[in-house]
């Protein structure tokens, strides 16, 4: 394992039972929401995951808090296999790997106080002697985010904070612990655009002044392309593509990518491209096509895309991949 | 006072803003039903502890008894007369309080208990725990609670105890029940799976997250359970089954039946009784229902009610500033469907001085053009269009200015009138698609049903439906199938299809795109492009993201504070913006096309309406704000064309640095 792997995802797999028939209680298929996933989380570095609503994006992040207990596969933190590990010792593990989640106004209880939503990961892992050592070290995480001064948040609820303030205290509370990784899933999708900014620059300097990797999920590939040192991105429960951030967006390989890329509006009406809309609707993790998941709505398919499913193979620069037998063939013009 | 945003989301969307902060308190301060029902509770438990100093008569005294004595009349001496011994029955209805109180308290307690119990267990736990404790309760529900109590009261000693115990065992499956489903609810929220992210145990989860927003429901199910335990203790001792040392209040309606008070005409020994048990229950019942309509968000009605109809002499025109636009470009020669001038929107609520929540809004919407309204959450951007709609709620109005719909003025219409235009001229599409839809019945029906409410005697329903299904991408195979059936996108565009059955000549879009993805995002507003090329229909377009205004909006009206701070042509606009605030929210919008900028968050947040700052309402965050700024409102200049701004650094043509020249992000 090269030293700078933090995490290291090899084919994980989450799938939930299905429908299940009224009258035998049979399971009829499953719903294959992380399908193979993966993928090398760097030390230090902003990666970000995006995808479609039903992709698995969150289901990956669950999984890989421990969560939920994925089908099969590996992530290796550590030099350690965190798959299948017991709560206790997950419980060492979870304080390294931190989560912050979508909905600021729904991730935090309303009943308690800033100071004791901050302060809890610490009685939780008995880390602090007593409630005041408990109290600075809250202080100082809700500094470290930029809530100041904090004793002015210490003993508010949250539904006096905006939205920004609170999303800004879940990261706190993600930040006592001392994390190395920090998984964030869509945390500015609820924001206003003004805060946004504000939030996304936080995770920017915290990986710069920590060393903490972050593992960044989004729908919003404009979002990505700011603050992202490398994009992945997910279909259908699998990275299809990967690779560095200025790469991907420059020379996307995958059929899929493209079209995400084509669709994003930018602010700026003396750009309006025709976008390149994708035929069909969503798929659906129930119904998984067979060979590339991709084909039925791909613009260049092949026959052969109907029967092989491709692996993530590298492309053109130095840490490019692509999933997409189109790319192992000698690069056609796209239309 | 909540701000004014929390007021309408919780209003329009029931939104938890700060429901959950201290709600036994706030509901008893604004609830006269809880009120009411707290102080008829409260006389009854006072009456019941002072009941040796208060009551006339001692109730074990032996009294001489006399003929006269038996049901006496109510007298000086007497004041409720008395009974078939020749007791005092207000001394009797006093003491008896003591019984139906006691019971009712300890019996609740036990049943609250019980229930919260098992509902707190089947809740939590889920999978087999669940099922076996639910079907017990099930089974327990559905055996006659009463019969029950009768059945284990008569096996046992009639005795207070017993009956408590009896009532408390019978009564808990409500409760267990309620518990079940509030922590289920509870249990999926985010942040009992953010405390399981970060290593909480489940002991720690129940007791610092789930039991805090379980409790208020247990505080008014115990209240609830109290009046049924007391109703069932009445009806025990009615039939016999209580202690008989200890005078209740069906204890003295038992001997008033059996000893013949109805034949001597002796009302006053059965009313007080019966009066004592209403009292009570009552009580409970109040208080009950009084704390469930504030902290159960479903029993209290959060659906939009359309606005008072304004009186035409209240509708002044104009407020504020003319508005002599020359509308610019492409649009100059289509015909203005949509007028709006010096609109303003006041919330008043009894008791507040009256919210500002729009103030001078002036624009003008042609046939086929597609207006962006921007800014961000609270800036007024929704009430300006639930406005134009009047389908605010209650409470607010438009107070000023008019609203023109191919020249007739919307502020003066009736509420008739207005219910008439607002399928057929003025159409509106919602963000939550999925709510909008009925599950049980085919979007086919759905929309035919929209054609048919305004054209009761339209021919040809299905080929119309099948036309408008059409229009926004849809096939004429899913037309008879259900709203579960379509895919998220599917349904806002079913959506879209029905505001279009009558074939409006506005289409109000509230944030149509935003629950969506960027690849549905992009077919929907193909469809909104499509539409108004093609039929000349008029958007209006809601929205938060500037992306998808710069690709498909012809003109942009920026809202700040309730006031429009910028109004010009898509192309003026982003590239040569001159208020300062649409400048910040450009440089804190992520580009794809310029990964390099750097992302600037604007500092603070947008004032609420009821405090407004004294100045330029975005002099608090400008980074060119001068004293000036902080002093003075600034008016709306016209510069070329129709580009207006509210800002005073116009005039000095100083401040906004980049004026006149293409916007660059630093």
């Amino acid at each position: 394992m090269s030293p700078s792997v933090v995490l290291r995802i090899r084919d994980l797999r989450k799938h939930y039972p299905a429908r299940r028939s009224l009258w035998s209680g049979q399971q009829h298929g499953q719903v294959r929401a992380v399908d193979g996933v993966s993928l090398d989380l760097l030390y230090a570095e902003l990666l970000a995951l995006v995808g479609e609503s039903g992709c698995g994006k969150s289901t990956l992040l669950l999984t890989l808090m421990g969560l939920e207990r994925p089908t099969a596969g590996r992530v290796v933190f550590e030099e350690q296999d965190i798959v299948g590990l017991s709560e206790t010792r997950m419980n060492a593990i979870r304080r390294r790997i931190q989560m912050v989640f979508q909905d600021p106004y729904e991730s935090l209880n309303p009943t308690m106080t800033v100071g004791d939503i901050v302060a809890e990961p610490l009685a939780v892992h008995g880390l602090a002697p007593d409630k005041r050592a408990r109290g600075a070290q809250a202080c100082r995480a809700l500094e470290d985010v930029g809530l100041m001064p904090a004793g002015a948040f210490l003993h508010r609820r949250p539904h006096e904070l905006s939205g920004g303030q609170r999303q800004r205290v879940a990261v706190a509370v993600a930040l006592v612990l001392g994390p190395d990784v920090l998984l964030a899933d869509e945390p500015v999708s609820m924001l206003d655009v003004s805060v946004r900014a504000g939030i996304l620059n936080l995770l920017d300097s915290l990986r710069r002044t920590r060393g903490i990797s972050v593992l960044f999920v989004t729908h919003d590939l404009s979002t990505a392309a700011h603050i992202a040192d490398r994009v992945a991105v997910m279909y259908l429960g699998r990275i299809v593509e990967v690779g560095f951030t200025p790469e991907v967006l420059r020379a996307p390989v995958h059929p899929y990518t493209r079209a995400l890329i084509s669709v994003v509006p930018v602010p700026n009406p003396r750009q309006r491209r025709q976008p390149a809309l994708l035929p069909g609707e969503p798929p659906d993790p129930i119904d998984v096509p067979v060979g590339c998941r991709f084909h039925p709505r791909c613009p260049v398919a092949l026959d052969r895309c109907r029967r092989v499913d491709p692996p993530l193979v590298k492309v053109g620069g130095r840490h490019h991949l692509a999933a997409c037998l189109r790319a192992e063939a000698p690069l056609g013009k796209y239309p | 006072m909540p701000r004014l945003n929390d007021v309408t989301d919780t209003f329009l969307w029931g939104g938890a803003t700060d429901r959950d902060a201290d709600p036994i308190r706030r509901a008893l301060r604004h609830n006269r039903m809880a009120l009411f029902g707290a102080a008829l509770l409260t006389s009854a438990v006072a009456a019941a502890a002072l009941a040796q100093w208060i009551a006339p008569y001692d109730p074990g005294a032996t009294l001489q008894v006399t003929v006269e004595d038996v049901y006496a009349p109510p007298s000086a001496a007497h004041w409720l007369g008395t009974d078939d011994a020749g007791r005092d029955v207000l001394t009797n209805l006093i003491y008896g309080a003591r019984v139906s109180l006691t019971v009712g308290f300890f019996a609740s307690f036990i049943s609250v208990f019980i229930g919260g119990a098992i509902g707190t267990v089947a809740g939590f736990f889920g999978g087999r725990a669940e099922r076996v404790l639910m079907r017990f309760t099930d089974v327990v529900l559905v055996i006659p609670d009463l019969p029950l109590a009768i059945v284990l009261v008569a096996l046992t000693r009639p005795g207070l105890i017993n009956v408590i115990v009896v009532i408390g065992i019978v009564g808990w499956t409500g409760t267990a029940r309620l518990v079940r489903s509030q922590t289920l609810s509870v249990k999926q929220r985010k942040f009992v799976l953010r405390a399981r992210a970060v290593g909480a145990s489940n002991l720690r989860i129940l007791v610092r997250h789930i039991f805090p927003l379980v409790l208020p429901l247990i505080a008014v199910n115990t209240v609830l359970v109290m009046s049924l335990a007391i109703l069932n203790e009445s009806t025990l001792s009615f039939l016999g089954l209580s202690d008989p040392s200890r005078t209740s209040w069906g204890q003295m309606l038992n001997s008033a039946f059996t000893r013949g008070a109805m034949s001597a005409g002796a009302w006053w020994a059965l009313v007080p009784p019966g009066a004592g048990i209403v009292w009570v229950v009552l009580g409970c019942s109040l208080l009950g229902y009084g704390l469930e309509r504030v902290l159960n968000p479903r029993v209290a009605s959060h659906h939009l009610s359309s606005a008072h109809p304004t009186s035409p002499k209240s509708a002044k025109t104009k407020r504020g500033h003319p508005h002599q636009t020359s509308p610019g470009t492409e649009f100059s020669e289509a015909p203005v469907v949509l007028d709006v001038r010096g609109a303003s929107v006041d919330f008043t609520a009894s008791g507040c001085p009256p919210l500002h929540a729009v103030e001078d809004v002036s624009f003008r919407l042609h046939c086929g053009e597609m207006l962006g309204v921007v800014g961000e959450s609270g800036c007024g951007k929704t009430t300006l269009m639930l406005s134009l709609l009047r389908l605010l709620p209650t409470g607010g109005r438009i107070v000023s200015g008019e609203v023109r719909l191919s020249g007739r003025n919307l502020v003066a219409m009736g509420e008739k009138e207005m219910a008439d235009l607002r399928w057929k001229e003025m159409a509106v599409v919602f963000q939550s698609a999925m709510s909008a839809l009925n599950p049980i019945r085919t979007v086919g029906d759905q929309i035919a049903e929209a054609i048919l409410r305004h054209e009761p005697r339209a021919k040809k329903i299905d080929g119309r439906v099948r036309e408008l299904l059409d229009m926004v991408g849809i096939g004429p195979g899913r037309q008879h199938q259900y709203p579960h059936q379509y895919s998220g996108g599917m349904r806002q565009r079913a959506m879209i299809a029905m505001a279009l059955a009558c074939r409006p000549t506005v289409l109000f879009a509230d944030e149509p795109t935003t629950a969506l993805d960027v690849m549905v995002q992009a077919q929907i507003l193909d469809v909104l492009d499509r539409l108004r090329r093609d039929l000349g229909l008029a958007v209006l377009l809601v929205t938060h993201d500037l992306g998808v205004v710069a690709e498909i909006c012809d003109s942009v009206l920026v809202m700040y504070g309730g006031v429009v701070a910028e109004y010009a042509d898509v192309d003026a606009l982003f590239n040569r913006p001159r208020h300062p605030y649409t400048r910040e929210l450009l440089r804190a919008f992520p580009d794809l096309s310029r990964p390099k900028a750097e992302l600037v968050a604007i500092p603070g947040s947008p004032p609420s309406p009821n405090a407004l700052p004294p100045g330029c309402r975005f002099a608090p965050r400008c980074p060119d704000a001068s004293s000036r700024c902080h002093a003075e409102q600034p008016t709306l200049h016209i510069l070329d064309g129709r580009h207006q701004v509210r800002c005073h650094l116009v005039e000095s043509n100083s401040g906004v640095g980049s004026a006149h020249e293409p916007f660059r992000r630093t």
